[in-house]
């Protein structure tokens, strides 16, 4: 590198460090404040305490709604995993007009702003006449993340290539057999890290949500309505336990994504 | 039923689903309203409100302008970093990558009000400005306005265009860099001619990413941007809440439905054209 170039990547890693300052800070000040009191406006530095979070385990309402979180999530992984494998698995066999067709209208709610698939499926709901329940959540979580699920393991299963489907068919395995015993073992690494992401994404979900549920509300939504009122210490606790848990689920999902790219690569 | 038609009855549950809704909507959007329920009669009266009242008009056009300006900020600051990632030795890629991805996955509600509470008037920002001496007392400019808007939208969106522009920039293969530099090309020119080029579909990709995303957004208006931050995602909104005309949001909804398609099938047009390059 010329020095000029190396001025330039100076250059840039403060433009980075500076940019990362600035997204982490008003995650890293919530963290903060939830171990320091807070009264009139005013932060008390001299006082350590954890009372916030004695505070959130008495807050019954939030632990409902982080339950409907949580069950909301959890369906929308299965959910997406079984849909997304299906047609994944079909458009790598057989591509094609119809498998195109599918690929586009399952990227639309991914690719366009949330308001349009929330408004679009809060009045198809009111139209035929469902009531707002957790299961339009979920619904509308589904059709949410489904393109990136169906993306990553489409993706993989072409890195797998098909002559290993061709040689366990033609050594007689059924379509099930194969799929079972040679393609989801090499599969799994992006199993996982798609559910993982679909979950994060499904958890903290807002703009879609909010069209779609009716008392029964999922976190976000819940936090949204308390901030509108004002907002309490126990908050901040919260939403530090989740941050600790979503990080730790990030970094477990990159390091699996890793594993398989390492795996895809010496295979190669 | 033979294989094929299962086949296309599982197709056919994604799509409906999707399409469905879409096409009923499409559909509202020439209703009328009258009292508190919607009257299924065909007109484009709720089109012509919106092309001819210039209140609306001119929130999309602001919007639409506010929009680009989060997605240039996004385009730029997220260059900068997937390049310099990409510049950094292989071993340092990973862990910056996914420092890049964890703010995505940080709560979208939670990052807006502590967004608030750093640019309010008790915040940090003025307390930090206060002490080292650029303001003499706290201002209220930093909240409930459209700069507001902008600069929590730029938080929130800009890490959706740094993975796009660094998978690109890693595709390209180092001979070919090796190449620009033997025929004796100067580093800026490699970057002009070679590296530039063949990252220009990841970044058309982050770019539309953040401009659809702050185009729709409603929350974030509502959180930062107080009485004066009106955009065109709040105001769809709006007609689903306070004034309850569903038809005229389904209206307003299919313009940004429209709006968005057609960025959409421009970033695709950019990315197809260069990737054949």
């Amino acid at each position: 590198m010329s020095w000029r170039e190396r001025s330039v990547h100076v250059f840039l890693g403060i433009v980075t460090a500076v940019t990362f300052s600035i997204l982490y800070a008003p995650i890293v000040l919530v963290c903060v404040l939830s171990f320091f009191p807070i009264s009139l406006h005013k932060v008390d530095w001299g006082t350590f305490s954890i009372d916030a979070y004695v505070q959130l385990f008495e807050n019954a309402d939030i632990f409902h709604a982080l339950g409907n979180t949580l069950i909301v999530g959890l369906s929308t992984v299965v959910a997406t995993l079984v849909i997304g494998t299906t047609l994944a698995w079909r458009a790598c066999r057989k591509g094609g007009r119809a498998s195109q067709i599918v690929e586009f209208a399952i990227f639309l709610p991914f690719l366009l702003p949330p308001i349009i698939t929330g408004l679009s499926l809060l009045t198809f709901f009111q139209q035929i006449g469902i009531d707002r329940t957790l299961v339009t959540v979920t619904i509308g979580h589904i059709l949410f993340v489904l393109a990136l699920v169906y993306r990553m393991l489409l993706n993989r299963l072409k890195v797998l290539g098909t002559s290993i489907i061709e040689a366990s068919q033609d050594l007689g395995a059924s379509g099930w057999q194969t799929f079972r015993y040679v393609v989801f073992p090499g599969l799994r690494p992006a199993v996982v890290t798609s559910a993982v992401l679909a979950f994060a994404l499904s958890f903290d979900e807002t703009l879609i949500t909010v069209f779609l549920s009716g008392g029964e509300q999922t976190l976000p939504i819940r936090l949204w309505a308390m901030i509108r009122v004002g907002f309490s210490q126990d908050i901040n606790a919260l939403v530090t336990l989740i941050l600790t848990s979503s990080i730790a689920m990030t970094v477990f999902a990159a390091m699996m994504f890793r594993g398989r790219k390492m795996a895809g690569g010496s295979a190669t | 039923m033979s294989e094929r038609m299962i086949w296309l009855l599982i197709y056919a549950v994604p799509v409906i689903a999707i399409c469905g809704p879409l096409a009923n909507f499409l559909v509202i959007g020439f209703w009328r309203v009258d009292g508190s329920s919607m009257v299924a009669d065909f007109s484009l009266a709720n089109y012509v409100t919106f092309f001819t009242n210039p209140t609306y008009k001119t929130v999309l056009i602001k919007t639409m302008y506010l929009a680009a300006e989060v997605a240039l900020v996004s385009i730029v600051i997220g260059y900068s970093i997937a390049y310099f990632v990409w510049k950094c030795p292989r071993a340092a890629h990973y862990p910056l990558l996914v420092m890049s991805t964890i703010p995505l996955l940080m709560s979208y509600i939670i990052k807006l009000y502590a967004i608030r509470s750093i640019l309010g008037f008790d915040g940090f920002l003025n307390s930090l400005l206060v002490a080292i001496g650029i303001l003499d007392h706290p201002s209220t400019i930093f909240l409930f306005n459209q700069t507001a808007i902008l600069i929590a939208m730029s938080i929130v969106y800009l890490p959706f265009a740094i993975l796009p522009v660094y998978l690109t920039l890693e595709r390209i293969p180092e001979s070919l860099l090796h190449a620009s530099s033997d025929l004796g090309a100067s580093a800026w020119q490699t970057f002009r001619y070679v590296v530039l080029p063949s990252s220009l579909p990841g970044t058309v990709v982050g770019g539309m990413f953040s401009y659809i995303l702050a185009l729709g957004d409603f929350v974030t208006p509502q959180m930062v941007g107080g009485v004066q931050g009106f955009t065109f995602g709040r105001v769809i909104w709006s007609q689903f809440g306070m004034a309850f005309d569903w038809p005229f949001g389904a209206a307003m909804s299919t313009v940004l439905l429209f709006l968005s398609l057609i960025v959409i099938g421009i970033a695709g047009k950019i990315v197809k054209k260069a990737e054949n390059i």
